[in-house]
């Protein structure tokens, strides 16, 4: 059960929680995977200092015309091989994103990509407490529109 | 995202932030309804459901005709477009890296099988 977020994303991998861990938080990996296609990320121009507080940048360089978007955010947990948190502060009002990796057996992790945007509206603790119901449920019931007509 | 377009989405969540706004958009997505019929299966009286509908209307999640006293409201389903987009758009992002990643995966493990 979500405790917040805009959506959850759940996926499985053949590969330990070590190194999917690693994978998520080591530039000579991240700059294997992370940009989108069409962009190229290279381990250089990725931050990590993996610590609460912490950097996590990103610049990743559109090989079509050699723009660059760099995301910038900041750790809020790191606990190894389990969950990653960080936030990006300049983006859409502030986004968290949770990251967390279950050993499910036979060598396979499953993620869970969590994210979620505060806006300011939501300062308050029961304002958010509803915010967050209403994202846990706004997803499926568009689902479920769209699905109906 | 634009500044405006976050603020819209925020109107749109905090609309949706309502157990009886939400049922008044589900009976909506069914057709145009008026406020009496509207106010129909809540314990609550016609002037409190046109608060809500106000909300919704804020949000640009409902429209409210004005030609007749009876106003049938309904659904405007453009603003659940943004929404579900923002969401979509989002989902799409991961569920591609982790496409890449998992090619990655593929590739480390094929370099030291063990």
């Amino acid at each position: 059960m979500t405790q917040r977020g805009e959506f959850t994303y759940r996926r499985t991998h053949n590969a330990s929680r070590e190194l999917l861990f690693d994978c998520m938080t080591q530039p000579e990996h991240l700059s294997k995977f992370w940009g989108p296609d069409g962009t190229t990320t290279s381990a250089d121009g990725i931050t990590v200092d993996l610590r609460p507080g912490g950097a996590f940048e990103t610049t990743m360089v559109n090989l079509a015309d050699g723009s660059q978007y760099t995301m910038h955010a900041v750790y809020v947990a790191v606990e190894r091989p389990a969950k990653i948190v960080w936030t990006e502060p300049d983006v859409e009002g502030g986004m968290i994103t949770t990251i967390t990796f279950t050993d499910i057996g036979g060598g396979r992790t499953e993620v869970v990509t969590h994210q979620t945007n505060v806006p300011d509206t939501f300062a308050s603790p029961q304002a958010r407490k509803g915010f967050e119901t209403s994202l846990r449920r706004f997803d499926d019931y568009v689902a479920a529109l769209i699905s109906a007509g | 995202m634009t500044a405006t377009a976050v603020d819209d989405l925020s109107l749109t969540f905090a609309a949706l932030a309502d157990p009886t706004r939400r049922a008044i958009l589900t009976r909506l997505a069914a057709g145009e309804a008026t406020v009496g019929q509207l106010a129909e299966p809540f314990a609550l009286t016609q002037q409190a459901i046109s608060k809500h509908i106000k909300v919704l209307e804020r949000a640009g999640l409902v429209s409210r005709s004005r030609a007749a006293q009876a106003r049938p409201c309904r659904i405007e389903p453009a603003r659940f477009d943004v929404a579900a987009e923002w969401i979509g758009q989002h989902r799409r992002a991961w569920h591609d890296r982790y496409n890449r990643l998992d090619k990655h995966l593929a590739a480390l493990q094929a370099d030291s099988p063990d």
